[in-house]
């Protein structure tokens, strides 16, 4: 362990630091024998996560939010750009909740409801595409340097290093910084968002999936197969790689909820998609910023919604790193 | 007991008189009290800060807002009309022909800096206008405006003929000023205040002209240091970090002597922030509130002044050059007849507001009850684009401009509007990309100069009450944001502009505003009342329907 953190600076600030040392934890989890069940880490973990109230919870939520992100555009009482009750609308005057419209209308005589229903599948496209795109990368980024890193040299350790030294500067930056930076270099659109909340949790999965390797290459097995005579790029590509990616799945858990709620922050700051009509729990928020002294309850809708969702992810991500950990189980 | 009660009631009278003779002194204090107070600073909100303090050099309302404050012009609008009064200048007139000017001034004028104003003073900033160089042709937009050019044009300006001449000062409080051609433009265009008259002397102290040469704009120090006027304020500073601009009375003013010691205009970009500013005391005013806000001011017992006769317009243009389907009247018309314009007016604006039949307010003479109008009729629009060549399977693709970061006195809430319009379109058939920029850096340079985009939102302010100043703004020539060419229109619309007989003038304006309806270059959206809001202890400002206050004149009560 010791000999483990003298290989590991931390990037600089505080903020990095922190940041860091939660990622490194997470990777050595993957790398703790098995326990006296003889159970595989990732069928232990998923035994004790059934038994969690908070993955079930979590689990629940999720459920629900896929399903409506899925059926949402079908169940919506009216289309969510139609302006049907524009007669209602006036500045300053805005119709609050009725039966025919459960959540009211806003400012332009939109049906709040079926906009949120509408809502909820552009935040799941959102955070799942960046989430995928920050793993890909991530993975790509940090199994090269794990690999390179195990398969030993000046090479490979000068490989290793310049590559996580690079993303140590990018984990000392804020998510949200980093993702406002790259969307305003970006025009505005929904793929800008994409891609710059995705390249911000670039660090956290190369990071992860660097240690996480690392601390396999520590384990029997490895040395068994040295012992068989497995060459050692069989053993990082076939073993080491694929064993360190349980403590990246839980993380990309996690950062669903960091991405859909950096996401809808980027909408909500005129960095998301430029045809704002389409509706988007972060524009809605914004928009209904402009009535808070109309129609507050306008603003709870959306934020209500963006809250749920990232408490759903959060629940069942820190659930699923708690099975993992054996310094947290009961 | 019974004396400890005596005591305290002596105790409880004692204080009663203290505190009675202490509001009796106050009173007499306030009889001799003007009732306001004279020493009081005066802080209004802002939308934004002013691009430089020397307004020949600027064309938007927040660096005009302060100009008004610090500068007089020559001719003057009276408060709260859209009347021309006389400003510097007591009287003015023509020869016949309508080119030769003659202006009489003041004789109880001094600037800021202690120099007098006189005739050679006029003529020294008329020659400094028209003999600005390099970079400083760029931005003064309204020089250009009035005189079409410069003395020596710089060959990347695009500059026509300067219509200006001359200017002589033919006594000491008399100056005359010659034109090539007479315009309905001038004099009236000099009672804005981007004519403010300059100290001659400040003007050359601190480089005023100096601009750089012709490329990126450098400010010289008069423009962010040492603005001097003759009006009620002077300048004291601009705090380019707190984005404060601070002005002090004028002792010396030759008007009314200014109500207010000191006023500062404070940039606030948030229109929410405004408001909550303005609730909790932080400032005493601020320029248009968001009509969606107007009946929260009201119940919290601010000052809601209205101007109710809009001279303002807000339109759709189409960018046509490039653009083959814009060129096809059909396609005009059927984008006109597919914008549920009566919708927008209804759900954005404040009472009062109409949906505009062309490209002039109803307030302004010109204005033609009988042009051709689009009804909101989705189906007929689809019918027109069909006819053009456009149906499912070869769908009509424009880009849609509109600006963040903005709002004016005509356009009330941009993203609302699009929010409004691209779906109005989509229903028709037409395929709209919505693009989003920022007002003052993005979008007014993407579509006035560049031509950027085939629809965008955009509007106009009247500066002096006539015709002209709005459909003269787009359509005396061609230019980038229309991209058209109608050497007819432009050919009708001189004509007009050199009519000096009045009547007959504006005759041709309304035959012209009917003209342009039929060539549909943009569809004409509404014109809109705005307000200025005040807090309830601020009184003396006047609303204008240019929206051109002054806050000279304004009182802070005392309680």
């Amino acid at each position: 362990m010791a000999m483990e953190s003298a290989n590991r600076p931390s990037p600089p600030g505080p903020l990095g630091q922190r940041k860091a040392e939660k990622i490194d934890r997470l990777a050595e989890l993957a790398a703790t024998p098995p326990d006296e069940r003889g159970g595989s880490v990732v069928q232990e973990s998923f035994r004790r996560l059934r038994r969690s109230p908070m993955a079930i919870v979590g689990g629940a939520i999720i459920a629900v939010f896929v399903i409506l992100a899925i059926i949402g555009p079908y169940i919506a009482p009216y289309h969510p750009i139609a302006t049907i009750a524009i007669d209602q609308v006036r500045p300053g005057v805005i119709p609050g909740p009725s039966a025919e419209h459960w959540f009211g209308v806003d400012q332009l005589g939109r049906d709040v409801y079926s906009r949120i229903l509408v809502g909820a599948r552009h935040s799941l496209l959102v955070g799942v595409v960046a989430t995928l795109i920050g793993f890909t990368a991530g993975a790509i980024i940090g199994g090269v340097a794990g690999a390179a890193y195990g398969l030993g040299g000046r090479v490979g350790r000068a490989i290793d290093s310049v590559l996580m030294r690079f993303m140590d500067m990018l984990l000392a930056l804020p998510t949200l910084l980093l993702a406002a930076s790259m969307a305003a270099i970006l025009r505005p659109s929904l793929q800008a968002v994409m891609i710059a909340v995705g390249v911000a949790v670039v660090p956290i999965f190369a990071r992860l999936l660097r240690g996480s390797m690392i601390a396999q290459a520590q384990r029997d097995y490895v040395l068994a197969a040295q012992a068989l005579g497995v060459r050692r790029r069989k053993i990082v590509m076939a073993h080491v790689f694929p064993n360190s990616l349980a403590p990246v799945i839980v993380q990309a858990t996690l950062t669903l909820a960091v991405a859909i709620i950096d996401a809808a922050a980027l909408s909500f700051l005129g960095l998301g998609n430029p045809d704002t009509a389409v509706p988007e729990w972060g524009v809605m928020l914004a928009q209904a910023q402009g009535q808070i002294f109309t129609r507050p309850t306008l603003a709870v809708y959306p934020a209500v919604a963006i809250i749920i969702v990232a408490l759903g992810f959060t629940l069942l991500g820190e659930a699923m790193r708690e099975a993992l950990d054996p310094k947290l189980r009961r | 007991m019974r004396q400890r009660r005596l005591k305290a009631g002596i105790a409880v009278g004692a204080v009663a008189a203290l505190v009675l003779s202490a509001c009796a002194s106050e009173r007499v204090e306030d009889a001799e009290d003007l009732g306001y107070d004279p020493d009081a600073t005066l802080i209004i909100g802002t939308a934004g800060e002013v691009t430089s303090l020397d307004p020949i050099y600027t064309a938007d309302g927040e660096s005009i807002r302060v100009a008004r404050m610090i500068y007089d012009t020559l001719l003057d609008i009276r408060p709260g009309t859209t009347e021309v009064v006389p400003g510097l200048a007591t009287s003015w007139d023509s020869d016949p022909s309508g080119t030769s000017w003659t202006f009489e001034l003041r004789d109880d004028v001094t600037f800021h800096d202690g120099e007098p104003f006189n005739a050679e003073a006029v003529c020294a900033n008329f020659e400094r206008y028209h003999n600005l160089e390099g970079a400083a042709q760029s931005p003064p937009y309204y020089w250009r405006l009035l005189s079409g050019g410069f003395a020596n044009n710089e060959p990347e300006a695009g500059l026509g003929e300067p219509n200006y001449q001359s200017c002589e000062a033919t006594d000491e409080f008399t100056a005359v000023i010659d034109l090539a051609e007479p315009t309905s433009r001038f004099p009236r265009l000099l009672s804005l205040h981007v004519f403010g008259m300059h100290s001659p002397a400040a003007l050359e102290e601190y480089n005023a002209s100096d601009l750089g040469p012709w490329g990126d704009v450098q400010w010289p120090e008069y423009s962010t240091d040492h603005p001097t006027g003759t009006g009620p304020f002077r300048f004291v500073e601009w705090d380019q970090a707190t984005q404060e601009v601070r002005l002090e009375r004028n002792d010396d003013y030759w008007g009314e002597t200014p109500t207010v010691a000191e006023v500062i205009f404070r940039a606030i970009p948030d229109e929410t922030q405004r408001v909550e500013s303005l609730l909790t005391g932080e400032i005493h005013g601020f320029d248009l509130p968001a009509p969606a806000h107007w009946d929260t001011l009201e119940a919290e017992g601010m000052n809601l002044l209205v101007r109710d006769t809009p001279v303002n317009l807000l339109y759709v243009a189409f960018t046509q050059e490039g653009n083959e389907a814009l060129q096809d009247l059909r396609v005009r018309r059927a984008i006109a007849h597919a914008l549920n314009r009566e919708g927008l007016v209804n759900a954005l604006m404040p009472e009062g507001a109409e949906v505009a039949t062309q490209f002039t307010p109803p307030s302004l003479p010109g204005w033609a009850d009988d042009v051709i109008t689009y009804e909101y009729d989705p189906d007929l629009a689809r019918d027109l684009l069909a006819e053009a060549g456009y149906d499912e399977d070869n769908p009509l693709e424009l880009t849609f401009l509109w600006p963040t970061e903005v709002t004016r006195p005509y356009m009330p809430s941009p993203q609302d509007m699009i929010e409004l319009f691209a779906p109005d379109l989509e229903a028709v058939g037409i395929e709209v990309e919505p693009i989003s920029m920022v007002w003052g850096t993005e979008f007014i340079p993407a579509v006035i100069a560049e031509g950027e985009g085939d629809l965008h939102f955009l509007g106009w302010t009247g500066d002096y009450p006539d015709a002209f100043n709005f459909i003269g703004t787009w359509f005396a020539s061609a230019n980038a944001e229309f991209g058209f060419d109608n050497p007819e229109l432009f050919e009708k619309m001189a004509q007009a502009d050199q009519t000096v007989e009045e009547a007959e003038r504006i005759a041709l304006y309304e035959e012209l505003n009917r003209e342009i309806m039929e060539f549909l270059p943009g569809v004409p959206i509404s014109h809109m009342p705005n307000a200025i809001v005040l807090a309830p202890n601020v009184e003396g400002v006047v609303q204008g329907p240019l929206a051109n206050e002054r806050f000279d004149q304004a009182r802070i009560l005392t309680e």
